[in-house]
Parts: C-alpha cells; sequence; structure tokens
C-alpha cells in the first residue's frame, strides 16, 4: 500500500547527511561555502523528490494510455 | 578578527589607513601596492586641477609614450598580412622599479621616438612613391589611348585629303598652301587637349566644354579598364583617358582651364609618333624602376614592424603601469616640511600584514633606508564592500552584484546563489540528456582553463567561459532534475518498477509509488499533461513560497548586525506571518491534499485555487461537501484575520517609533543635526593646518548624508515598503509558475523535435534507412544542441536570475554598497 511516510524517512535522512555534513567540513577559508553549498543541496533535492513523490501516492487520475503502434 | 576566516556570508572588514611615504621610495612603493592589489586609494586633493597636480610632467610624457604605442599597434593592425606579436607572458619583463628606473625610462622613450620617427618617414616615402607611381600609370594609359586616336584619324584624314582632290580646281590653292605648312603626310592642322578624368565627371566635363566653345571641340574619350586604388584610404576611383581636338590658342587655354576645374590632368602628348613612342619607353623604364624601389621600401617597412612586434606587448604593459602609477601619485597629499606623499586608502583589514610586507619589499628594492609607515585611521565613512571570491564563487557573485553591489557588511545572496540559481535553472531546465551535454561543455572548458585564460575569446566565448563553473552546477543539477521528471530527449527511463499495470490501455494502480521520479507509466499517455501539469504547478509554488520565506529570514542577520532590534518585530514579523497565513497555509493545503487518499476519504478532493479564491472573497463559509478537513472554516477566518492585522502592523509600527524618538531627542533640548557642525569643522581644519604643517590626514566625517529625519520622509517609506511587501507576495508567488512554464516548454520542444526528426528514421529498413539514420540524427545533434540547450538555456538561466533578482532580492537586499575598486595591475589586463 502506498504511503507518504518514506518521505519522513528521507527526511531524517536527509537531516543526518546534513549534519554531518556541517561538523564534518574542515576548518579553512572555504569552510561556510562548503557548509552552505550541503546543506542548500540536499534542501533543495530533498524537497523536488519529496513533491513528486508525494504527487504520486495517493494518484487522482490514473493514465489513459492511447492505441500503441 | 584576523584569525577568523572571511566568509562570503558577509562583505569583509575594511579600514581606512594612513600611509606616509617618503618620496623617493614613492614611486616604487605604489608599483609594489599595484601589484599585490589591495588598497583603493582616495583622492587627497579633490579640489585640484587636473592639469595642477604634482606629477603632471610625468604623466604627459607617458601620454606621449603610449600614443606611440597606440601609433604602433594601428600600424601592425592595418597590415594586410598579420605580423606576429610577442604575447606579453614570453616577453622579457622591463624593470620599472628600483634604482635603475629612471634610466630604463628614458632608454624606453627615446627607443619609441626612434622607431617612431623612421616609421613616419617610411610609410610618408611610401606614399609620395605610390603617389608617383600612380600619375605613371595614368600617363601610360593616357599614351596608349591618344595612339590609338591619332592611327584612326590618321586613316581618315589620307581619306578626307583623296576626296578633296576630286572638287573645283580653286579651292586646290588653298589645300596645296595648307599642306605645306604641315610637315609629313600625318600632319594636324588641329591641335589637342590630352589627359585623364573621372568617370564620374566625364558628361559634365563633355556638356561644359560644348556650352563654352560652342561645340568648337572634337572630344573622344576611353575607358581604363583597371581602376586606380588609393593607397590611404583604399577607396576606388575609375578614369577615363580623353582626348580634345580644337583650333587656336584661345579654345585650347579654354580647354585646359576647363579641365583643371573639373579635376582632370593633362598629359603632354607630343604629335609624332616616334616622340610618343620615346615617351612610352622613358614612362615604361621609370614605371619598373619605381615599383622596385616601393617593394624595397615595402619589404623595409615589413621588419621595422617585425622588430616592433617582438616587444610591442610589453611596452603597452610598462606605459600603462607607469600611467595608472603616476595617476595614483598625483592622488596623494604632499608634505613639504617632510618631504613626504601621504595616502590614504581602504584595505581590507585581514590584508594589513600583507600590505606592510610589500612596503618593507618596496623600500630594499629601492635601497634606501627610510620604509613607509601605515597605521589605521577611525572613521564614520563607509568602507567599500568586498567579497573575496575564487574562481568557483566569482561567477556567481559577479551575476548577484549585476543587481546591485551590497551594502557595507550585508548579508550577501551572491553565497545561497551557489546552489539555489543552477537548483532554479535545472527545475526549468530538467533533462538527463540535455543536462548532460551542457556539463560536458562546462567540464571541457574547466579542463582547459589556463589555456583559455591567456587566449582572447572575444565577447560572447568569453561570457560563457567566465560563467563556466555556473555552467557546470547548472548541468549537474539538471540531470537530478532530468531523473526526476524522468526525461531523456524526450524518453523515459524505465528504472524501477511502475506505480500502474498496463494491459490493453487501461492502467491500474497497483498500490506501489514509483520510487524516483515521475513513473514512466505517463510518458505518451494522452492525460499525461494533466498529471504532469498539476504536479509541476504545484511543485513551482511549493518552491517559491520556500524560497522567498528563505529570503525574507535573510532580513534578520542584518536587522542583528546594523543593530536595528526594532524592525525585527515591526518589519520581520508581520511579513513573515502575512506571508505564511495565505502562502504557507497554501503549501501546506498542497501537501496535505497529496497525503489524502481520496478514493477512500468521505468528500470529494476541493480544487485548491478555489479554496484559496473563496478564502479571500467569501472567508467562513467552506461548503462541507468539498472541504479539506473539518474546521477549515475557522482556521480559515483566523488565517485571513491575522494576514489582515499585519497589513497596519507593517505601515505603522515603525514610523510610530521613529517618531517617538524624535519626539525624545525634541524633548531634550537638541536642535536637529547638521546645523551647527559645519563651520566648527572648517574651523577645525584650518587650526590644525597651523598647527601641523599642510599635510596631515583629511578625515571628512562630515561628508557622511545626514539621515533625514524628516518625518512625511519615513511614513512615505513605510507606506511604500508595505505596499510593495503586499502586493509583491501575491504577484510574486504566481511569477514562480515561470518554473512550471519554461519546463512545459522545453518538455514539449524536446518531444516535437523528436517526432519530427528520428521517429520518422529509426524503422526504416536497409542501406537508405542507414544512411537516412546518420542525416537525420545529426540535424537532431545540431537542433538538440542549437535549440534545446543553448536557446533554452538561456532562456532558463534569465529567468531563474529574475526570480533571484525580484522575487528574493526583494525581500531582503538593501544593495546600497559600492564596489571596492583597488589599485591592481592585474585588473589593467582584464580591461585591455
Amino acid at each position: 500500500m502506498s504511503s507518504s511516510l518514506p518521505t519522513v524517512y528521507i527526511l531524517f535522512l536527509a537531516i543526518l547527511v546534513g549534519s554531518a555534513g556541517w561538523f564534518g567540513t574542515p576548518k579553512g577559508p572555504n569552510q561556510t561555502l562548503i557548509r552552505t553549498s550541503i546543506l542548500l543541496t540536499l534542501a533543495c533535492t530533498y524537497l523536488m523528490w519529496m513533491v513528486t513523490y508525494l504527487a504520486q501516492v495517493h494518484p487522482l487520475e490514473s493514465p489513459r494510455l492511447g492505441v500503441q503502434e | 578578527m584576523g584569525d577568523e576566516y572571511p566568509t562570503l556570508f558577509r562583505s569583509e572588514q575594511m579600514s581606512l589607513v594612513q600611509l606616509i611615504v617618503p618620496t623617493e621610495v614613492a614611486h616604487d612603493t605604489i608599483a609594489e601596492l599595484g601589484e599585490l592589489g589591495n588598497v583603493q586609494f582616495k583622492d587627497l586633493n579633490p579640489d585640484v586641477n587636473p592639469f595642477q597636480r604634482s606629477f603632471v610632467g610625468e604623466i604627459r610624457r607617458i601620454d606621449e609614450m603610449a600614443r606611440r604605442v597606440r601609433f604602433f599597434a594601428s600600424q601592425i593592425e592595418k597590415e594586410k598580412e598579420p605580423i606576429p606579436i610577442r604575447p606579453l607572458y614570453d616577453s622579457a619583463p622591463l624593470v620599472t622599479v628600483g634604482p635603475r628606473a629612471a634610466q630604463t625610462l628614458d632608454e624606453l622613450d627615446v627607443k619609441l621616438a626612434e622607431h617612431e620617427e623612421r616609421l613616419t618617414q617610411m610609410n610618408d616615402s611610401y606614399q609620395l612613391l605610390s603617389e608617383r607611381l600612380r600619375e605613371l600609370v595614368e600617363a601610360r594609359h593616357v599614351l596608349r589611348e591618344t595612339a590609338q586616336f591619332f592611327e584612326q584619324a590618321a586613316v581618315r584624314e589620307t581619306e578626307v585629303r583623296t576626296s578633296l582632290d576630286d572638287s573645283s580646281a580653286p579651292l586646290l590653292q588653298h589645300d596645296d598652301r595648307e599642306q605645306q605648312f604641315g610637315g609629313g603626310d600625318l600632319q594636324f592642322d588641329l591641335e589637342f587637349v590630352a589627359g585623364t578624368i573621372d568617370r564620374a565627371r566625364l558628361s559634365t566635363f563633355e556638356r561644359v566644354l560644348w556650352r563654352v566653345l560652342r561645340g568648337n571641340l572634337y572630344m573622344n574619350y576611353i575607358d581604363i579598364q583597371e581602376p586606380f586604388v588609393d593607397p590611404a584610404t583604399g577607396a576606388e576611383t575609375r578614369k577615363n583617358v580623353f582626348i580634345i581636338f580644337a583650333h587656336g590658342d584661345i579654345l585650347l587655354s579654354k580647354i585646359r582651364k576647363v579641365a583643371e576645374s573639373m579635376g582632370a590632368t593633362i598629359y603632354p602628348i607630343d604629335v609624332n609618333p616616334d616622340k610618343r613612342a620615346d615617351s612610352m619607353r622613358e614612362v615604361t623604364g621609370r614605371l619598373e624602376d619605381l615599383q622596385i624601389v616601393l617593394y624595397n621600401t615595402g619589404a623595409n617597412r615589413r621588419t621595422e614592424l617585425m622588430t616592433i612586434g617582438e616587444s610591442l606587448a610589453s611596452w603597452q604593459d610598462v606605459v600603462a603601469k607607469e600611467k595608472l602609477i603616476y595617476e595614483t601619485l598625483n592622488l596623494l597629499n604632499y608634505d613639504v616640511r617632510r618631504k613626504t606623499l601621504i595616502a590614504e586608502g581602504w584595505c581590507p583589514t585581514r590584508d594589513i600584514s600583507q600590505i606592510q610586507l610589500a612596503l618593507r619589499h618596496a623600500t630594499e628594492e629601492s635601497g634606501t633606508n627610510v620604509p613607509p609607515i601605515l597605521h589605521e585611521l577611525r572613521t564614520n565613512r563607509t568602507p567599500p564592500t568586498f567579497h573575496r571570491t575564487n574562481k568557483f564563487t566569482e561567477g556567481f557573485q559577479t551575476i548577484m552584484d549585476a543587481y546591485g553591489i551590497a551594502t557595507y557588511q550585508e548579508v550577501n545572496p551572491g553565497l545561497f546563489a551557489v546552489i539555489t540559481f543552477p537548483f532554479l535553472f535545472a527545475v526549468m531546465f530538467g533533462d538527463i540528456g540535455h543536462g548532460f551535454i551542457i556539463f560536458t561543455a562546462a567540464v571541457v572548458m574547466i579542463l582547459s582553463e589556463r589555456k583559455l585564460a591567456k587566449a582572447d575569446l572575444g565577447e560572447i566565448f568569453g561570457t560563457f567561459f567566465f560563467g563556466r563553473y555556473i555552467i557546470l552546477l547548472m548541468g549537474l543539477f539538471s540531470i537530478y532534475t532530468g531523473f526526476l521528471y524522468n526525461d531523456i530527449f524526450s524518453k523515459s527511463l524505465h528504472l524501477f518498477h511502475s506505480g500502474w499495470d498496463v494491459n490493453n490501455g487501461t492502467a491500474v494502480s497497483n498500490g506501489h509509488t514509483y520510487p524516483f521520479g515521475i513513473d514512466p507509466a505517463w510518458h505518451g499517455a494522452e492525460n499525461g499533461l494533466l498529471f504532469t501539469n498539476s504536479y509541476k504547478m504545484k511543485m513551482s509554488i511549493v518552491l517559491g513560497v520556500i524560497h522567498m520565506t528563505f529570503a525574507v529570514c535573510l532580513q534578520v542577520p542584518n536587522h542583528i548586525r546594523f543593530k536595528r532590534f526594532s524592525d525585527i518585530y515591526t518589519n520581520f514579523i508581520p511579513q513573515m506571518i502575512f506571508l505564511q497565513s495565505i502562502f504557507g497555509y497554501l503549501v501546506i493545503c498542497i501537501i496535505y491534499k497529496w497525503t489524502v487518499d481520496w478514493d477512500k476519504a468521505s468528500t470529494q478532493p476541493p480544487s485548491l485555487l478555489n479554496m484559496l479564491i473563496s478564502m479571500v472573497l467569501s472567508p467562513g463559509s467552506v461548503d462541507p461537501e468539498s472541504q479539506l478537513y473539518p474546521g477549515q472554516s475557522t482556521v480559515q477566518v483566523i488565517l485571513l484575520l491575522l494576514a489582515a492585522v499585519c497589513v497596519p502592523w507593517l505601515l505603522i509600527t515603525k514610523p510610530y517609533l521613529q517618531w517617538q524618538e524624535m519626539k525624545k531627542i525634541q524633548g531634550q533640548g537638541y536642535i536637529g543635526l547638521g546645523a551647527d557642525d559645519v563651520p566648527r569643522h572648517t574651523d577645525d581644519t584650518t587650526l590644525e593646518g597651523e598647527e601641523e604643517g599642510n599635510g596631515r590626514a583629511v578625515v571628512e566625517a562630515n561628508d557622511e548624508e545626514h539621515e533625514e529625519h524628516d518625518f512625511s520622509e519615513v511614513v512615505v517609506h513605510q507606506v511604500i515598503h508595505t505596499i510593495e511587501f503586499c502586493l509583491g507576495c501575491v504577484s510574486h508567488t504566481a511569477s514562480y509558475l515561470r518554473l512550471w512554464a519554461l519546463s512545459l516548454a522545453h518538455a514539449q520542444l524536446s518531444e516535437v523535435l523528436w517526432d519530427m526528426t528520428l521517429s520518422n528514421v529509426l524503422g526504416m529498413p536497409g542501406l537508405v534507412g542507414i544512411v537516412a539514420l546518420v542525416i537525420v540524427g545529426v540535424l537532431w545533434l545540431v537542433l538538440t544542441i542549437s535549440i534545446l540547450c543553448v536557446m533554452e538555456g538561456l532562456s532558463a538561466f534569465l529567468h531563474a536570475l529574475r526570480l533571484h533578482w525580484v522575487e528574493a532580492n526583494s525581500k531582503h537586499y538593501e544593495a546600497g554598497g559600492y564596489q571596492f575598486v583597488p589599485l591592481s595591475f592585474a585588473r589593467l589586463n582584464e580591461k585591455q
């Protein structure tokens, strides 16, 4: 049965990876840049995946395939 | 503060520094600082006429040298066969600092003058010789053509004479007598004028002559086939040879005058054919000689230019650097008593130790013992904004700076744009194949970075090269969104188990959700667009509201840093509540509606758009048949009231607080700022001048723009701000729908391209099929790259940039700063 729960699991995974990235970045002139980039990338990619997944969990219509050649 | 690394989050801390430089070391110090590129010098002599500044003489000399170098460059450019210029990184360096600097510069000056003189001499003589050549060529033409006339006329003359012999006897006597005066068979009794004229002027010439001489002339002309090319301008002129026969000196002189006025050239032609043959030979001989001389002059000139080409790049570099150094020296203040120059400038606080090293280095180079002194000054002026970027972040920072330079120490949107810009681009561009193409292009540019950086790439390709890291990230994110949209060159990938079981054209849900991306069952479905449009529109709204929320939150670090704590609850909190109560609510509803299994629910799935509209137009009345969740009407009324409260909150609180403060200041008996300060300040400066000589730092604390405590301005500003924000919320949220629109357009274009090209050719059998496949395949590839990657890429780039500039920046970005422009020789090369 399809459910929306996987989005929550992946959210936890993303938070975990984000924390690892935050604390694991070495000090240096690019620390802020790397941290910001990692967190933003995780946020953007997770968001888009989550939206795509949720849109298909309980679809309101089914694909009507035309006559295939 | 020096042990913390600078980040892109805010601009760097800058200090105002004062340099006291002994005059002997001044030139070398500025040269060293220019190489370092860390100091922006202030003009300490703002009211001095440029012609009265101290180093005007040196600048004039350098300008002369620069003019000569430009002259050489233009001469080299004009050559038809290119002359190689040795590039700068290959040339031997000319040392212009240190004890021998003045001598080197003098030698260079002399050398440039010599080269110029030689070159101009050669140019002049070449010009002269070319002129002479042209005249000789014309003379040769005239000789040749007129020879024809004479031959023709001679033939006719004999005919005429024979016919006259048969007429009445008494007239013959006259003929005989006249024959005696001429000598020889081919003697004429008509004189002539011969020469060349412009073809355009010919008809006018004829007409004028006809009128002046009343028809008493015989004119013949013939075209010269080859056009004459003017060496200076390259313009072509076509000429004709003419010969005019007339009788009598007066007529002939009239003809000559008219010819001269019309711009014709007259050549002396002899009647006698032998003499004509002699002139022809002489002209041909002179022509040959002249051509040899011309060729030699040309060869000499070319060798001279080659020698110049060897050193031209280093000369240009030295001249430009020296000019910059002297212009900077002009900005400094000269202290007569202590014989030092005083400089003031901005530099990043972190780099002060570097600058001190450079100063010491300069003293060592020049061989003196007196080092320049550097100390920091305290000031109220706003420093310039400096973001320390590397080759990766440079591109992103530039595109955000194009909107406006950040206020000093404001939160820098460029840091976040490193990821959000390529991401929003990719949402509009999503296709694995196209993403891969632009990713590869970026990788190629990056791998050959060193070589391409030195070459002159031209404007268009240079711009693409400048943004190579942006393109790299755009490609990577596009591949990701391509996987999510499940689109590779308009085909779908079937990586996991689909969520639909298809039998005979009907699809039945099997309870499994395609785990990554859009289910491939939708590919080619009749109602595929119905699903993807709904999905993409909702995604655009979700991403848009989250992006705008993030941008509003960026206000808070600014308020804290600039100690405007009241702004947090007069601006930030009402803005946040307004945004979230309507659009944040919409996002939550979208996500909630997706999580509900409507097959098992008791109500029909409501249209979210209608729900939002009716929330605003008829709050409190939600039809239970089409409600999203129980209790919806109450919640919506509360949210609407919250939003409504935020508008006067935004409008009134901040002006009220400012008004209170003004009252408090006035109550304490102070007059408004600015009235008394001006006369006091000038007294101070004159006093200082008397005490310490004229060379002291002029810290203009009074140049600051006074804060307008005019209350009406504050109110107007806040009204504009409120209206802009509230209306902006609605329009910007809708504006994010372009994420949907462009990705739809991209997908459709991609599909159309495939359907019209490759899909027709893939089934063809045999050799014809293979040939057709190759041809159409190449066509498909060219169109994919040019239309789908370049054109759509530029379009998505522009729209993603617009989303950042307008929708995001308007929520937090002040952009009131000015760019830090240090004295830097590296920048010189960039400008060239």
